[in-house]
């Protein structure tokens, strides 16, 4: 492991070493690997070097799972790239408590480019009062079900917790598996959580630690939360060693028809794009809980990826063009079209573009809810994060109890 | 006489300058790539830094905190029971079927050596999202073999439940890495003369006696290396648990390598990371020392 970071570091400073000159950027992103990214991206790049042939762009391109690394390790040997993608919440903040990011403040206010953004999206970008990134594209957390299986067996969508329960006894019965969960890398459960605690006791408890407020609490319904997962799961509503499975091994028993529901990110639409015939993909928004003090409209919903500028870039004039022009309205419905996700840019989400689910999402559930929460996984400290997946995962196979669970959550997210 | 020493002392040191400048490349690589990482990585273990910001100095912080971190011990006695398992499913069981191979099978041991170093030349990646598949409750071979033969009670979610996580982790270890020791046997078994063997066989021994009275005497060198190479490799464990079950659930699985990956990589506690590699060279590099130590008095005691 250090031997690898160290070869990283060494990669990352000969590959910046070209940044001082004039009309050249070095220009970090995460879209490879996936197909649907790599297509945005060439496009995206192609159609910067038409219309601005004057600068230069040296293109580093890296896949997500590594990318986190070998941004930290090029921050922390002093040497970032130009302009660069990057993860809201704690990921970017621990650049910005560095100095390491470029305030894009007077950028934003020149030519109406702030106004162009979901104001949610780009608080989810801002902090103490400063922009330090554009935030690309948002991902949000919804229920899917197999609308053939629904239909062929007379079940319908639940808009309460409790009809949830009752149709999860209906499809036991027939021998299916109610949710399809693969927790093996330990976010997919997380949405069960952060939902509950939404809907129990409000939006914005994680972002009220982050933000350092000394009243900010889980409260009893994070035990509670906890409490409901425990009991989803001594139920046997999640799928056999559901732990040990990938998000992937789990969309196979959705899309066989094997698992009936899945609670899960948007990026479903596009996992779900080449299932056989028998499959049609359908989604409702998590159900409301009767006794629940949260707004029950209310959607678990993030930033995804941003792009942010470095501070020590020379170059400062032609990062921002770069930015403007990916965050370019023409630009961000093409990413809808080819990668099926809602984007930051007001008006970019259209209906031709995203498809009829997508549209539905951003359209039916995003528009009428009144607050958008940022997933607690990324949001909190990365020290945070792995007390809140082993919990997670420690309450659902029973080996912690949900008020421990509940009190190591909260401690983690209190340590600073 | 004298001028003949020194013209032999002089062509000493002429070649012993050559022999530097022979290994100069190399020596550049280890200062840069093992020494001074590991030098670093003992000065970060005293500092607390999140890969970006300043690091702090904390003194002994680092250690205090992993004197008294049970995630940690918990793993590194995980590492302990994984070379404990590995000196018994893989040297002590290579040893046996090197033996079966050379002196039993014959001709066609050839074929089966190949076997067995298969799963040594593929990655370990691509080995451990094989056994992904054979382990997957729904769709894997392991469930579906019980199935078919009537254990339909035993199947389970093998990788997910905290209860069987770790054993099928070893389990795929086992399999693994068992080709390796078995190569290694082979080769130290076939530098045993046959002439022994007709001796002891002419004395009435069978297998069992040759193999235990002779062989295992007779390659004690290797059995040496091999245990010390198992306890090395099962103590730095990684890239199985990586992909098999990433240390879960809830740290069921964890090894200390998956652990120090999830504070550095994760968690981006890059000092106290480093803490936990130090501790981690630290003990492995006594644990080998002890274990070396012992098999030489045990080999001397069966020599009187």
């Amino acid at each position: 492991m250090r031997l690898r970071a160290v070869a990283l570091g060494i990669a990352a400073s000969v590959s910046m070493s070209f940044s001082a000159l004039a009309g050249e950027l070095t220009f970090w992103h995460a879209y490879s690997g996936q197909q649907d990214k790599v297509d945005f991206i060439n496009y995206a790049l192609e159609e910067f070097g038409k219309a601005h042939p004057d600068i230069k762009l040296n293109v580093v391109a890296a896949e997500q799972s590594s990318y986190k690394t070998k941004l930290n390790t090029a921050m922390a040997s002093g040497n970032p790239p130009d302009v660069f993608y990057t993860l809201p919440g704690g990921f970017l903040g621990a650049f910005v408590a560095g100095n390491q990011m470029y305030s894009l403040d007077d950028a934003l206010a020149k030519d109406g480019w702030g106004e162009s953004f979901l104001s949610s999206a780009l608080a989810q970008t801002t902090m103490g009062g400063h922009t330090y990134a554009v935030p690309i594209d948002i991902d949000s957390s919804v229920f899917w079900y197999n609308k053939k299986l629904f239909a062929e067996k007379g079940w319908t969508a639940p808009a309460t917790y409790d009809q949830l329960l009752e149709l999860c006894e209906k499809i036991k019965a027939d021998g299916l598996v109610p949710f399809a969960l693969g927790n093996k890398d330990s976010w997919p459960a997380t949405f069960w959580f952060q939902y509950l605690e939404m809907r129990l006791k409000g939006s914005g408890i994680v972002s009220g630690f982050v933000a350092g407020n000394a009243d900010a609490t889980l409260g009893s319904e994070g035990t509670e939360a906890f409490k409901r997962i425990a009991d989803l799961s001594a139920k046997g509503y999640f799928p056999v060693g559901f732990n040990g499975m990938s998000d992937q091994e789990a969309n196979m028993l959705f899309l066989n028809g094997q698992a009936a529901m899945m609670l899960n990110g948007t990026w479903q639409i596009g996992a779900s794009a080449d299932a056989s015939d028998d499959f049609e993909l359908g989604f409702f928004p998590f159900p409301t809980v009767a006794e629940g003090k949260g707004d029950q409209s209310d959607i678990l919903g993030g930033v995804a990826a941003a792009f942010g500028i470095a501070e020590k870039t020379t170059n400062k004039e032609d990062a921002v063009t770069l930015l403007r022009f990916l965050t370019s309205p023409a630009v961000m419905t093409k990413y809808v079209e080819l990668r099926k996700t809602m984007v930051t840019v007001k008006g970019a989400t259209t209906e031709a573009a995203a498809g009829p689910v997508l549209y539905g999402i951003s359209n039916d559930l995003m528009g009428k809810a009144a607050n958008l929460d940022p997933f607690y996984d990324t949001a909190m400290p990365p020290k945070g994060t792995d007390t809140y997946y082993t919990s997670l995962q420690g309450v659902l196979d029973g080996s912690v109890a949900p008020a421990d669970a509940a009190k190591r959550l909260e401690e983690a997210l209190k340590a600073k | 006489m004298a001028s003949g020493a020194a013209a032999a002392s002089s062509a000493v040191r002429r070649d012993s300058r050559y022999a530097l400048l022979f290994l100069l490349p190399t020596l550049v690589l280890v200062v840069g790539f093992v020494a001074y990482p590991v030098v670093y990585s003992s000065v970060l273990s005293f500092y607390e830094w999140n890969g970006t910001a300043t690091p702090v100095f904390v003194g002994l912080d680092n250690f205090l905190r992993l004197a008294g971190d049970g995630f940690f011990w918990a793993a590194l006695a995980r590492n302990l029971a994984v070379a404990a398992s590995a000196i018994v499913l893989q040297v002590l069981l290579a040893l046996v079927i090197a033996y079966c191979l050379v002196r039993i099978v014959g001709r066609i041991g050839r074929l089966f050596l190949f076997l067995y170093l298969v799963p040594v030349i593929v990655s370990e990646i691509c080995i451990g999202l094989l056994w992904r598949f054979i382990y997957n409750p729904y769709f894997g071979l392991l469930n579906a073999a019980l199935k078919a033969v009537g254990l339909q009670s035993l199947a389970t979610g093998w990788l997910g439940q905290s209860s069987t996580a770790f054993a099928a982790v070893v389990a795929v270890m086992s399999f693994t890495y068992l080709g390796l020791y078995v190569l290694l046997f082979v080769a130290a078994v076939r530098n045993v003369p046959d002439s022994i063997y007709e001796a002891a066989a002419l004395d009435g021994a069978g297998h069992f006696r040759s193999l235990f009275s002779m062989t295992i005497p007779m390659v004690w060198d290797s059995v040496r290396a091999n245990v010390m190479l198992c306890i090395i490799g099962s103590l730095k464990t990684f890239s199985l648990v990586f992909v098999l079950t990433n240390g879960g659930p809830n740290h069921a699985s964890e090894v200390v390598s998956t652990y120090l990956y999830k504070i550095g990589f994760n968690a981006f506690e890059m000092g106290y990371a480093a803490t936990i590699g130090f501790a981690q060279m630290f003990l492995t590099a006594i644990g080998a020392w002890i274990v070396f130590r012992g098999l030489r008095s045990s080999k001397a005691g069966r020599g009187d």
